[in-house]
């Protein structure tokens, strides 16, 4: 499929900027609020389409490296995910850990960046 | 019912059960929750106008064969009523209920309580300067609102249900089984709440919803302290914890919401004749306390566009911020 132009970031930063710079001030109250929180969503989907495809590379390497064999990341994560549930992997296992604090601050990346600094 | 209908139906209403001649005025809608609605209006009592909140229960039908709606404490609006009368009793600066509905009435479950003044918003009492000397002592506030909702005796309350520690860690489990929830991140705190669930311990009255955002505050303190539906009897040091969560610090640095230090709190719980609090004790309930609201946040935020709303959305994506906060209370980080 030929790319288009002016591709999807640049399109959702003019919808952001839209929003943001030009209807916020004219509204107040229950749309000023909804607004704030629209603007907020559009802005986490940016961060999404920037980082995601990075983030994944690497969260499905840590898998792999956690689980001990290939797969798709999701099912990986599964597979984890019940190992932990069944006791099959200590809580405390540094590489776990690991894992859990990097994926967790890659989400938190896209979801709400300033929740790690503060 | 049209809107002159509910309101003499209101005023009839406070009439019977408050004073006549119990004139209706200045009726407005302030929230519409998923399990009631609450509205402001002030009525000619007795010569006087006063002040008063009529809180509905949501005429929404609870699924029973929800697994999820039947384990989690929720009050009926009557037992609600009772057991902020008990509190009130108890010195706990809790609503003072003035009627509670009858079917006479016609305007479904519900109760009136006397409307205090003050701000609810966190993050105003945050930041704002006129709230400075409340902010300095509200963490000693609460500590001795909190012994005195724990001395509340539970004879006068006895539908309150009994929830060990261990089973609100598994009423979490089912929720995020309910939902097929299945995160490392999620996995780890649930098992992490499970191996460390305190088994010995007191039984009280419990509020469960004990943090900022559900006080009324004046420049004077904390004045009123709402949200008591899903009150139950349990471990007293849940509520110690729950006001730590990180996530009703609302973006406040100091630990008991935002405003005070641990220190403070404590100090004043066990000085108002609470328990002696063992902070190792009450930090297990502020990490239960973060993997509760994370599975909150994927309940709230999961159940597709038509439900949810953009606002819910934004909700859905806050789930990993107690995850975090959790990983860093028990590695001690935080």
């Amino acid at each position: 499929m030929p790319k288009s132009m002016p591709d999807a970031a640049t399109m959702l930063k003019a919808a952001i900027k839209y929003l943001e710079e030009e209807l916020m001030p004219t509204l107040e109250g229950y749309h000023r609020f909804q607004t704030r929180v629209t603007v907020n969503v559009l802005s986490t989907v940016g961060r999404e389409l920037e980082l995601r495809d990075g983030q994944a590379q690497s969260e499905r390497a840590r898998l792999v490296e956690l689980v001990g064999h290939e797969g798709d990341a999701e099912a990986l994560s599964r597979e984890l995910a019940e190992r932990i549930r069944s006791g099959a992997i200590a809580l405390d296992d540094p590489a776990l850990r690991a894992h859990v604090r990097q994926s967790l601050a890659d989400a938190l990346a896209i979801n709400n960046p300033k929740w790690v600094t503060r | 019912m049209s809107s002159n209908d509910f309101a003499d139906r209101l005023s009839i209403a406070v009439a019977r059960h408050i004073g006549s001649p119990g004139t209706v005025h200045d009726l407005q809608r302030l929230t519409g929750g998923a399990n009631k609605t609450t509205w402001s209006f002030d009525a000619i009592v007795d010569g006087a106008r006063q002040p008063f909140i009529l809180q509905l229960a949501s005429t929404r039908v609870i699924d029973e064969s929800n697994p999820v709606a039947a384990a989690s404490p929720h009050l009926t609006a009557e037992e609600d009523a009772r057991l902020m009368i008990a509190a009130v009793k108890a010195n706990v600066p809790a609503p003072r209920v003035r009627a509670i509905l009858e079917p006479a009435d016609g305007l479904g479950a519900g109760y009136v309580t006397e409307r205090v003044a003050g701000e609810t918003l966190a993050t105003r009492i945050l930041r704002e300067e006129r709230y400075a000397s409340a902010r300095a002592s509200m963490a000693t506030q609460c500590g001795t609102i909190l012994a005195a909702i724990h001395r509340i005796p539970l004879s006068e309350v006895p539908f309150l249900k009994l929830l060990e520690p261990a089973e609100h860690v598994a009423v979490q489990r089912m929720i995020a089984d309910y939902h097929g929830f299945r995160l490392p991140a999620l996995e780890l705190g649930l098992r992490w709440a499970t191996e460390h669930a305190p088994k010995k311990v007191r039984r009280t009255v419990v509020h469960g919803d004990f943090r900022a955002g559900n006080f009324i505050v004046g420049e004077d303190g904390i004045r009123c302290v709402l949200d008591w539906e899903i009150g139950q009897s349990g471990d007293p040091m849940q509520d110690l914890g729950w006001v730590c969560v990180k996530t009703w610090r609302f973006g406040g640095k100091k630990p008991v919401g935002g405003f005070g230090t641990r220190e403070d709190l404590f100090a004043a719980y066990e000085k108002a004749g609470g328990y002696s609090v063992d902070p190792g004790h009450v930090r297990f309930w502020e990490a239960h306390g973060s993997v509760k609201w994370a599975i909150g946040c994927l309940s709230l935020g999961t159940r597709g566009v038509e439900e949810n709303g953009i606002e819910r959305c934004a909700i859905g994506r806050r789930i990993e911020e107690p995850l975090w906060d959790f990983l860093n209370l028990i590695e001690g980080r935080d």
